[in-house]
């Protein structure tokens, strides 16, 4: 340690490595988003050559066009934004109604029936896609976007973390003076528990949608044709099409991922809130 | 997966006393309840439990989707462990998930430690820049560092070039592509789980660390004697997520090997576990076969969080 | 199921969140995208409609199977052929597996010959063509090529597109540079045999110090292996891959080119392969007659700097795929409408005249059009003449169910030699034992 030792008061003051070691670590996770950025811009002469350019180039829009000529990219992204917004809505509601009900209700097998989600959790089904694929077949699903949506809108651990918030968040009398009033339970929480836990119940859905927009495995699984493909999907497409050109991956990948990351300028900081909000304190 | 968030978490705290008055109520009003959490057993019984289960059963099949389905007992399992190509991919996926949680924790634990600081300007900014990998899909991620990471393109290798260092291939070297796959689940994974590190030490009075350093303890010794012993719930927490999550890496060793990619190379050098599974299923459309994998992948889990919760209940008892 | 990863990134039992916050801007964005992706989704998947004549239609991409179908439209403005360029001939097969195992069927596909016995092992999938009137011009097409499509009781499952045909496209501003004759004629006398091929490649690279050939496992082996009389199977459908001394003998030469130092190690149809076929990182690239189209798109800069010259060795036969209907298929009837007329000898010999691609009709093999072409992309080269020449005296051997994944097995030996520093001596023992796991044999 050559710093001086500086005069502490309360967590002491921060060194300059501190902010050197995270502007790096920013960099780090910036920088592969920048140069996605600059090789979709630049013909694949640039992209290939050494020393690399670092600049983005004036060619976006000759890649986009091959973009479009070999997937239905624009399709693809409209895919996508509808399975992530069916399921993040999906999850935020239904999860919010699973949870109010374990929590604020009352009924026969209620803690029977709540210990049965927790241990669904347990069940690894990722490891079932086989027979998922079989059943999503019988159903004449593959291929549609329901065989993403319908199963994605079940998420225990949902469940079980609205039921914690609004354990947290709302008081009994509350419930208890609105059902006096003579609301009914839908009422009472539709009136007065889903406002409260709004907020939470959308950084649920925002987790919900950038999971489900981002999910390979099983899209990459039912889905068949291009008009059904979701952005990832269409990346792969992109990737395979070994034709064409150097950067039309990257373009993909590019367009794929700017929505997302302006959804996160938006509500990233909710997201980290929602992070930081977690169970491992004390 | 997340039933080892179960083990970790408290156990939830028992429902307060029914406050809705049972006499006023009809018929409609006493259904509502199970209205509400009907809609999650339906789909998980559909969607989630009954696949699991039709796993064991298909497993003892060789099950041709469009052929024939011959019952053949444990064939598939005996098949399977003396299946060069299943413990090759056992070996990739524990030599990947090694190279990828190690980092990522270290790093994980050195970004939380000081970006508790209570006086760090731009907060805000660290915390949301560490969590861009995590909104960046896993396709794009594997394209952007495949081309980062190329041959004979690669920016990596142009920079190792200009220190005299020979091009590394990443894809068809078997070191090289563990390396590759596993910088990638750590680009992505390290800030969020820098996140969950930070939630937990945020929870460590800021009084502890102010004592401590009036009594003299350096950075290190904070970070040595406070940070960490605080955080051994949530490190044993990650190292399991990691895990089960390094259990079920499939996008990356897919999208780097573009010429063969349901292997992820030429001698299956980074084929993992989940990959197999899939390329058995899907590429050789052995059902069966996949199927059974798919068991094996399940026990490792078991096993995993059976682990986990001997060790949980260890750190409860010392506390 | 549906994440791949670690599945819900927040921890459980939360706080309050501290600030009540309004979500208006990403409520308007849900809503939005889910009326705006509503209003954009088609009640069916398009093309293919109920009209009886127009059809779906999937095939593997560059090879560009769209001039075809642009040209058969043209002829037919009424009928819309939906196109899908699914991906490589190997994933082509596999989404029709799974489709064929429960998803959408196209009305009609394409299938790489190396693919078909799988399929052909159960016909039950698919239409027999003798229902449409297959029987009338089964005769048109080369026999030991038609062969393959049929199954044990006779049903006719693909009609044949194209046959390989094989051949040596090379640089000849690189060879100049080289000091090797860029003279087709000239040019194929430097390698009557592999040894002389191989021999060619050292000169090469000693003269440019640059790599001669893209890849030893597809350029050398895989031309090699087909052109044996016997390959995966013996004529009686035994498997005999791991005994053949054919096979042994390409293996050997693939394996010999990958340590003879001039490759570049690339392999075929990986991007850094695309991005060194366009920028002349080799000299020298396989090239049986489909290839061609794949040169022309993925380095279209280098038109008139290709030559073709004569493939060492011998007559043999690469690729070639065939047209098929699944049984399930909508618009059977506008898909065998499609077939006859585009392949027809008529039809081939027009789409060899687009993309290059042989006929798989011998009756054309005269034809002018074919026998005196010229491909000013590959410097006026005398493709027809070359392909035709190169199936002439061929012995057709058998290709049977596990014959595309023992192909795999050999060709994954030969890139870990080449490009992993697999050791050469134990290569071929490797790839046997894992054909045996890989098939169960």
């Amino acid at each position: 340690m050559t710093a001086a030792a500086p005069r502490v008061r309360g967590h002491g003051r921060v060194r300059w490595w501190t902010y050197a070691l995270l502007a790096a670590a920013a960099v780090v996770c910036l920088f592969p988003l920048y140069w996605m950025f600059v090789v979709a811009t630049n013909d694949t002469a640039t992209a290939t050559r050494m020393p690399p350019a670092v600049v983005p180039g004036g060619n976006f829009l000759h890649l986009l066009g091959l973009v479009l000529d070999t997937v239905p990219f624009v399709r693809a992204l409209l895919n996508s934004l509808f399975v992530a917004a069916a399921i993040g809505a999906g999850q935020a509601v239904l999860c919010a109604v699973a949870g109010f009900a374990f929590a604020k209700l009352s009924f026969p097998g209620r803690n029977t029936l709540f210990l049965v989600v927790v241990l669904t959790m347990t069940v690894p089904t990722q490891l079932a896609v086989i027979p998922q694929y079989m059943i999503m077949s019988w159903l004449g699903w593959v291929d549609t976007l329901q065989a993403l949506v319908v199963p994605g809108l079940a998420s225990a651990f949902g469940i079980f973390w609205m039921r914690q918030h609004i354990t947290a968040t709302i008081d009994d009398e509350l419930v208890q003076a609105a059902t006096i009033d003579g609301a009914s339970t839908w009422q009472v929480f539709w009136r007065v528990a889903f406002p409260i836990v709004r907020p939470a119940a959308l950084v649920l859905g925002l987790f919900g949608f950038v999971t489900a927009w981002n999910d390979f495995l099983w899209p990459f699984i039912v889905l068949k044709t291009p008009e059904r493909y979701t952005a990832q999907i269409a990346i792969k497409a992109l990737q395979n099409s070994y034709d064409v050109d150097l950067g039309l991956a990257m373009s993909g990948s590019f367009l794929a991922t700017a929505p997302l990351v302006v959804l996160f300028v938006l509500v990233g900081r909710r997201m980290v809130a929602g992070i930081l909000d977690g169970a491992f304190k004390g | 997966m997340s039933g080892v968030v179960v083990a970790l978490v408290p156990a939830p705290r028992a429902a307060p006393p029914a406050p809705v008055r049972r006499t006023a109520r009809g018929l409609g009003e006493r259904l509502a309840p199970y209205a509400y959490i009907a809609p999650f057993f339906v789909l998980f019984g559909i969607f989630g439990l009954f696949p699991f289960a039709f796993t064991f059963y298909v497993a003892l099949f060789d099950w041709n989707p469009i052929g024939d389905q011959v019952f053949i007992g444990v064939d598939n399992f005996t098949r399977m462990f003396a299946d060069p190509r299943f413990w090759n991919a056992a070996r990739n996926t524990v030599s990947i998930w090694f190279l990828s949680t190690v980092p990522q924790l270290s790093l994980a634990l050195v970004l939380a430690h000081v970006l508790n600081h209570a006086r760090l300007r731009f907060a805000l900014f660290f915390r949301m820049s560490v969590l861009v990998p995590y909104v960046t899909s896993v396709a794009a991620t594997a394209i952007v560092f495949a081309q980062l990471f190329d041959r004979d393109y690669g920016m990596l290798n142009w920079l190792l070039g200009l220190v005299g260092v020979a091009p590394v291939d990443f894809v068809q070297s078997t070191a090289g592509s563990h390396v590759l796959i596993a910088t990638m689940v750590t680009w992505r994974w390290f800030g969020y789980t820098t996140l969950l590190y930070l939630a937990s030490l945020q929870a460590v009075p800021l009084a502890v660390y102010e004592a401590a350093a009036i009594d003299g303890a350096g950075p290190w010794q904070r970070f040595r004697h406070i940070t960490i012993p605080s955080l051994r719930p949530v490190i044993i927490f990650t190292v399991v997520t990691s895990t089960i999550g390094g259990l079920q890496i499939f996008t990356e060793p897919l999208l780097i090997a573009t010429g063969a990619p349901l292997t992820c190379g030429a001698v299956r050098q980074c084929q993992t576990l989940t990959l197999f599974l899939y390329e058995q299923g899907f590429g050789e459309f052995e059902f069966g076969y996949g199927s059974a994998v798919g068991v094996a992948l399940f026990a490792m889990v078991v096993v995993i969080a059976a682990v986990n919760y001997l060790l949980a209940g260890r750190i409860r008892a010392d506390r | 199921m549906w994440s791949s990863g670690r599945e819900f990134p927040i921890s459980a039992c939360p706080k309050t969140l501290e600030k009540p916050v309004t979500f208006r801007v990403p409520l308007l964005l849900v809503v939005g995208a889910l009326a705006l992706s509503a209003a954009c989704t088609p009640g069916t998947g398009g093309g293919g409609g109920g009209d009886g004549r127009s059809f779906e239609f999937w095939s593997f991409a560059a090879i560009n199977q769209k001039v075809s179908v642009d040209a058969y439209h043209g002829k037919h403005p009424d009928v819309q052929v939906k196109l899908t360029e699914v991906g490589t001939s190997t994933e082509t097969a596999q989404a029709l597996t799974t489709a064929l195992a429960g998803g959408k069927v196209p009305d009609l596909v394409l299938i790489q010959g190396d693919n078909l016995p799988k399929f052909v092992q159960q016909p039950q999938n698919f239409v027999d063509l003798r229902t449409l009137g297959a029987d009338d011009v089964k005769g048109d097409y080369l026999d030991w090529v038609m062969k393959q499509s049929i199954a044990k009781d006779g049903e006719v499952l693909g009609m044949p597109t194209d046959v390989g045909g094989m051949a040596i496209a090379y640089r000849t501003d690189l060879f100049a540079a080289a000091g090797l004759p860029t003279d087709p004629a000239a040019a194929s006398a430097l390698w009557p045999s592999w040894d002389a091929f191989i021999e060619t490649g050292k000169r090469y690279k000693q003269a440019t110090g640059k790599a001669f050939l893209d890849n030893a496992a597809t350029s050398v082996f895989y031309q090699a292996v087909n052109q044996v009389s016997e390959k995966y199977y013996d004529d009686a459908r035994n498997l005999v891959y791991d005994r053949n001394p054919q096979v042994r003998a390409a293996f050997d030469l693939g394996v010999k080119a990958a340590t003879a130092g001039i490759t570049a190690g690339q392999s075929s149809f990986e991007t850094a392969w695309s991005a060194g076929l366009a920028q002349g990182q080799y000299a020298a690239v396989a090239a049986p007659s489909w290839m061609l189209n794949t040169i022309r798109s993925t380095a279209p800069d280098t038109k008139g700097k290709w030559a073709i010259a004569k493939i060492p060795g011998g007559a043999g036969n690469w690729g070639g795929s065939y047209l098929a209907i699944p049984k399930r298929a909508k618009n059977p009837q506008a898909a065998w409408d499609y077939i006859k007329e585009m392949q027809s000898p008529q039809g081939q010999l027009e789409h060899f005249t687009r993309v290059g691609a042989l006929p798989s009709t011998p009756s054309v093999y005269q034809d002018d059009k074919l026998a005196s072409s010229k491909d000013p992309f590959f410097s006026d080269a005398p493709t027809g003449k070359i392909y035709t020449d190169s199936l002439l005296g061929l012995k057709p051997f058998y290709i049977g169910p596990d014959s595309a994944t023992i192909g795999q097995e050999f060709l994954n030996a030969i890139t870990n030699v080449e490009q992993s520093g697999g050791d050469p001596a134990t290569a071929w023992d490797d790839a046997v034992r894992n054909i045996k796991t890989a098939i169960g044999g």
